[in-house]
């Protein structure tokens, strides 16, 4: 069992790495989570701060007892459901095709 | 010294809503049906990955549950529906941040932390750092964690008994250590015989329970209100007690001047309580390990999801909870004191299903935060028998290795209901808010780094474990859950705070600028384990030890090997 030595299953992480394939995987995941973090984070933060900050502004009436601040936490809580939705999507479209190639190469030269 | 201990007390309740007969009958119902599910998975325990992990078969719905399952404590239920029904906008902005923290799992953590594989976070750590650093790193922060959580668990398994399993105004000590050392050795008893999959079975029989009582209770609410939201919301703004920093459905309550005791430093008080949850709650080692269990790194990654979208239907129907008691109840008639909010839940129940949903809620309650200190045990034990055994060069034997776990189950289970049941009478719900503030602080730029930095190396790794664990535990020891406020404060007769916004605030950031700077003054730096994790971590794939391997392949003769999956597949 121990013939294979430590230094070449490095080696072909390695080369796996530095194979193109695996740099448009890395670059498409990279680029998934940085958006998909950036804007709902980014929203999160927004509305965490008008409520502390700007507190007027929230309690503008818009329909009925909803104001502005019940509606960005209504949206807030639907937007983790999209978000997570169409990570699931575009993980399973765009990533998971590339990832279970790569994974099934390295595997299955075994 | 006595004076320093006198113990505050707590608010006396006119308690007219606990069904103790029922609510006993309930648990025992409920902890004989987790008991038949735990024995069943006991047949299945082999190895120490059966045990510790249920051997990765726990499938993305499963799973999914038993995530949604492990944030659902009272404090997250009980409290905070209390919580809403005072403070109505701005505490339901915090009970969204719990959904927020989820997202954080789905994006960042679950996929990859589950294609790494290992048992804890010492296994992820020591990819980018020296193992025996990286695993002393992950085991003292997941015991500082554990204690923290341990006491504060086993304290609220005391407030599930005096409020809905007794009819006392008060707390009576000798009911409560009885109520703590009963369960808190049913769930010992769970870990031991069932392991990874006894505790995933409890979970998911809880998480169940819970959203069926809580869907119910909303239901009963809006059909109350003929299922017109506004009239519910119009009902609970008119009825609910007057509060000059704010409406109850517009800021203020507690993001407004005034709204923390003797303190300056509102509104980031509130704002950095939101904060440390979105940014830590998913980073508590014992749900950490829900990604472990997964069967796959697509499987954690769906589960993750899965999770999120539950929760945020069991929270919404939350919010429902809590402004309907404020309607329903009236705003005078709800718990009105910080340390009687959780009165407001039960009372509720009591209203609309009567007795039986008041002993119902009760059952549901005890088995839920005795399942959490089950999944907090079943954690540290993992670390100890993972972790700590690796730092010191132990290896042990499969055979000895699962006789070694079962010990420290007994061990480490009986010495924390010990340390808990003498605790309890202390206000330690500061605890829960630490170990956020520690998953924020140390995990996430731990884990971040570790997977997308490719300097990362072992001091950066000390730097934010250990400088991160050191501030915040600085900062606690100074913030007004630990001195100067007589309702809140572990030692209200004392003064030496100075910090009353959450330190999470700060402790956030400060980890990651520890991690770089501690990075980038060590010279260490690995970049052929930066590739193999992120191969590992992006695609799943283990490159098993072969006993002969052709000299001429590698990973340049793509082709082939293509072809040679595509075939397979098929």
């Amino acid at each position: 069992m121990a013939t294979v030595s430590r230094t070449e299953v490095s080696d072909r992480y390695l080369a796996v790495y530095e194979s193109a394939r695996f740099a448009t995987l890395r670059r498409r995941s990279n680029a998934l989570i940085a958006w998909a973090s950036a804007l709902f984070y980014g929203w999160w933060l927004l509305v965490i701060f008008l409520a502390a900050f700007v507190p007027s502004f929230f309690r503008l009436r818009l329909v009925g007892p909803i104001n502005v601040g019940l509606l960005s936490v209504f949206l807030s809580l639907n937007f983790v459901v999209v978000v997570s939705a169409v990570y699931l999507r575009l993980a399973r479209t765009r990533l998971d095709p590339i990832s279970e190639q790569i994974q099934a190469d390295l595997e299955g030269d075994q | 010294m006595t004076d320093f201990l006198a113990l505050p007390q707590p608010t006396p309740v006119n308690n007219t809503w606990a069904a103790p007969v029922l609510a006993a009958g309930f648990a025992l119902v409920l902890g004989v049906a987790a008991f038949v599910l735990v024995i069943r998975a006991r047949r299945g325990i082999r190895t120490t990955s059966d045990f510790l992990l249920a051997d990765r078969t726990i499938g993305p719905g499963r799973n999914a549950l038993a995530m949604v399952g492990g944030g659902l404590m009272y404090s997250t239920v009980i409290i905070i529906a209390g919580h809403v029904a005072l403070s109505g906008f701005d505490a339901i902005l915090l009970l969204t941040a719990f959904t927020m923290s989820t997202v954080l799992a789905t994006l960042i953590y679950a996929g990859p932390v589950r294609n790494v594989g290992g048992y804890t976070l010492g296994d992820l750590f020591a990819l980018r750092a020296r193992e025996r650093s990286a695993r002393t790193a992950s085991a003292v922060l997941t015991l500082v964690v554990y204690t923290m959580f341990m006491i504060a668990v086993l304290a609220s398994i005391g407030l599930a008994a005096s409020r809905m399993f007794s009819t006392s105004s008060t707390a009576s000590t000798p009911f409560v250590a009885t109520v703590i050392a009963v369960v808190g050795a049913v769930a010992i008893l769970f870990v031991y015989l069932g392991g990874m999959p006894g505790v995933t079975r409890v979970l998911v029989l809880k998480v169940c329970l819970f959203i069926v009582l809580v869907a119910v209770l909303s239901v009963i609410i809006m059909v109350k209100y003929r299922m017109n939201l506004f009239h519910l919301l119009n009902d609970a703004q008119a009825k609910a007690a007057p509060n000059p920093r704010g409406d109850l459905l517009s800021p203020g309550r507690l993001f407004g001047k005034g709204a923390t005791f003797a303190s300056h430093q509102d509104p980031w008080v509130h704002l950095s309580k939101i904060f440390s949850v979105a940014a830590g709650a998913l980073g508590i080692p014992f749900l950490f390990m829900r990604f472990f269990v997964a069967t796959s790194g697509r499987d954690a990654r769906r589960s993750a999801a899965s999770a999120s979208m539950i929760a945020v239907a069991f929270w919404q129907c939350l919010i429902i909870l809590g402004l309907g008691a404020t309607a329903i109840l009236g705003g005078k008639n709800i718990g009105k004191a910080w340390d009687t909010r959780d009165i407001t839940l039960p009372k509720l129940a009591d209203n609309l299903g009567g007795k039986w949903m008041s002993g119902a809620l009760g059952g549901v309650a005890l088995l839920s935060v005795g399942t959490l200190f089950a999944v907090l045990l079943l954690n540290a034990v993992t670390a100890v028998v993972k972790d700590v055994n690796a730092a010191r060069g132990r290896q042990l034997e499969p055979a000895a290795e699962l006789k070694s776990i079962r010990r420290s189950v007994v061990v480490i289970g009986v010495l924390s209901i010990v340390v808990g049941t003498a605790l309890a009478p202390l206000l330690t719900h500061i605890f829960i808010p630490t170990a956020i503030d520690l998953g924020g602080t140390c995990v996430l730029p731990a884990v971040v780094y570790s997977l997308f930095w490719r300097r990362f190396n072992t001091r950066g790794l000390q730097w934010t474990i250990y400088g991160g664990l050191a501030l915040i535990l600085l900062m606690v020891v100074f913030s007004n859950g630990v001195s100067g406020d007589p309702a809140n404060a572990m030692f209200p007769h004392v003064n030496f705070k100075f910090i009353d916004f959450e330190p999470g605030l700060v402790g956030v950031p400060a980890g990651f600028l520890l991690g770089l700077i501690g990075t980038l003054t060590s010279r260490e730096r690995n970049d052929a384990a930066f590739a193999e994790m992120r191969v590992r971590s992006l695609t799943g794939a283990v490159i098993h030890a072969r006993p002969e391997r052709p000299a001429t392949d590698g990973a340049l003769s793509d082709r082939k090997y293509q072809n040679q999956a595509l075939t397979e597949t098929h």
